[in-house]
């Protein structure tokens, strides 16, 4: 038991490591002027083009482990679930996964 | 001898090719028309054609368009979903409903032989459908934006089967085949290499950009004669209005005063002062600027995109909106230009991209062969000599 709460990283962890993703991507200049929070949409607020999501979620990938198929789960979404998909969201879904 | 009938949106780059195709087949003496959603300027409308507004359909809509037409500033805002969005379900769809019973009327007094609908004016070829009417349809743009989400976004492809069929079944349209396009010719104005699709179906008519009507607007061409610097174009194109500042901003930043000339199409107002260097006007002859060019800047507006490559040029596009990404892979796997992205626009990302696209001739040997393509394709007499022939086809036989 205490192992798998050790195994499990908390919401905090994960999305330190996703800022450190996004910064990576988009690049430090930009993120400077966004605050990214849990509630940032990443379509509308972090503006990533689609080059850019393949790139994260390469790193969302080698970092949580193969089982998590972040491209595969955006492909099933809708368009309103896209434009409403908010970093908290992403956060819940590899927390799923773990 | 044939009648044709021009279906068009409210949208000038989408219009721009069918007044060149037109124009050519007046010539030919046949008799054109056009029909849309929103007056035509009478300058634009070549001699011997006429442009149709179903002012009596059209009116009680009056509100409904002006809130799409004004929506369509948002665009350079919007993410990429919404952009879909905004383009499909609350612009090409309402408009089509606004525009069939115009259309049909139009049709019934015209009598056309064929009817040629703009790929984003479905109204022309639901109102050919239900008039049992030949129909071609016209593709300013390089096809299949949206990819192909029937495997890969399968809930995106169902939101768009639905949002088409909801359209038809409207009209009374109960066919499980989408009539919003001709299945029998599509004329797509560029080329299949550059457009990605080696092998297109038989209707599929790549025939390379037309040429833009006549424009005789008044340039300092002396001032840029005596440059001898690279001379590089720069446009936003027509709409984008309220970017414009920060964008040439940025470029001044870049290229202000460095070795190079810029030719800035845009309104000289949005900047205070500009550089020696830069050539400033807002309406500009463009089509005769750019063969004395060596690179073009833009954001992949197709008419800019089309002036380019036709002359061979290398161009740093910086996509913003719609279809200005698919426009950017496009150029990037030609590897004919360099892409920066608006939003993420860098000045030294820029100043690199522009000396690599100066210095490295493997960019100028690739809008060379894109060139190529595009005259090879046929442009503007093959676009005609399709319509023509297709008209002859699809007569009806008058039997006396």
């Amino acid at each position: 038991m205490d192992q798998l709460i050790q195994d499990k990283l908390s919401k905090e962890e994960i999305f330190e490591t996703l800022h450190q993703f996004i910064t990576e991507v988009i690049g430090e200049e930009f993120v400077e002027e966004m605050d990214i929070t849990p509630a940032s949409s990443f379509t509308k607020d972090l503006e990533m083009d689609s080059i850019e999501i393949v790139a994260f979620s390469e790193k969302v990938k080698n970092h949580f482990g193969s089982n998590i198929d972040f491209t595969g789960w955006l492909s099933n979404m809708d368009l309103d679930e896209i434009i409403q998909l908010k970093l908290e969201n992403i956060i819940n879904y590899i927390q799923e996964c773990q | 001898m044939a009648r044709f009938l021009f279906v068009v949106p409210p949208f000038f780059g989408h219009i721009s090719p069918t007044l060149s195709v037109g124009a050519s087949l007046i010539a030919n003496g046949h008799e054109v028309a056009w029909t849309g959603l929103i007056p035509l300027a009478d300058k634009h409308i070549p001699e011997g054609g006429r442009y149709i507004l179903p002012e009596a359909e059209l009116s009680p809509h009056q509100e409904e368009i002006a809130r799409i037409l004004k929506r369509q500033d948002d665009g350079p805002s919007l993410s990429g979903p919404e952009v879909m969005k905004l383009a499909l379900e609350e612009t090409y769809i309402p408009f089509a409903h606004i525009m069939v019973p115009g259309v049909l009327r139009v049709a019934d007094e015209f009598q056309p032989d064929v009817i040629v609908n703009d790929c984003i004016t479905f109204a022309g070829a639901l109102a050919a459908h239900l008039k049992g009417i030949p129909c071609v349809t016209t593709t300013p743009v390089p096809p299949d934006v949206m990819g192909d989400t029937a495997s890969s976004a399968p809930k995106i492809f169902e939101w768009q089967q639905n949002l088409i069929k909801g359209l038809q079944r409207e009209l009374g349209i109960y066919t499980e085949e989408f009539v919003i396009h001709s299945h029998e010719m599509n004329i797509v104005f560029t080329s299949k290499e550059f457009a990605g699709f080696p092998e297109p179906d038989p209707h599929m008519k790549f025939v390379g950009p037309v040429k833009g009507r006549p424009n005789d607007t008044p340039f300092d061409w002396e001032r840029l004669e005596k440059a001898t610097t690279p001379k590089v174009f720069v446009s936003l194109g027509t709409l984008l209005v309220d970017i414009r500042k920060e964008f040439f901003l940025k470029l001044i930043e870049a290229f202000g005063n460095e070795p190079i000339t810029i030719v800035a199409a845009t309104d000289p107002s949005v900047i205070d002062e500009w550089p020696e260097n830069f050539i400033v006007q807002g309406f500009v002859p463009q089509a005769d600027i750019i063969p004395k060019m060596d690179a073009v800047i833009c954001h992949g507006g197709f008419n800019t995109v089309n002036d380019t490559f036709m002359n061979g040029l290398p161009m740093l596009i910086t996509p913003i909106a719609y279809d200005h990404f698919h426009t950017a892979a496009l150029i990037e796997n030609a590897g004919c230009g360099i892409k920066v992205r608006y939003k993420r626009l860098r000045v030294p990302d820029v100043k690199n991209a522009m000396r690599e696209l100066l210095e490295n001739p493997q960019y100028r040997n690739a809008a060379q062969h894109i060139r190529d393509t595009f005259n090879a394709a046929g442009g503007n007499a093959k676009a005609v000599s399709l319509l023509e022939d297709f008209a002859i086809a699809n007569r009806v036989t008058e039997t006396a």
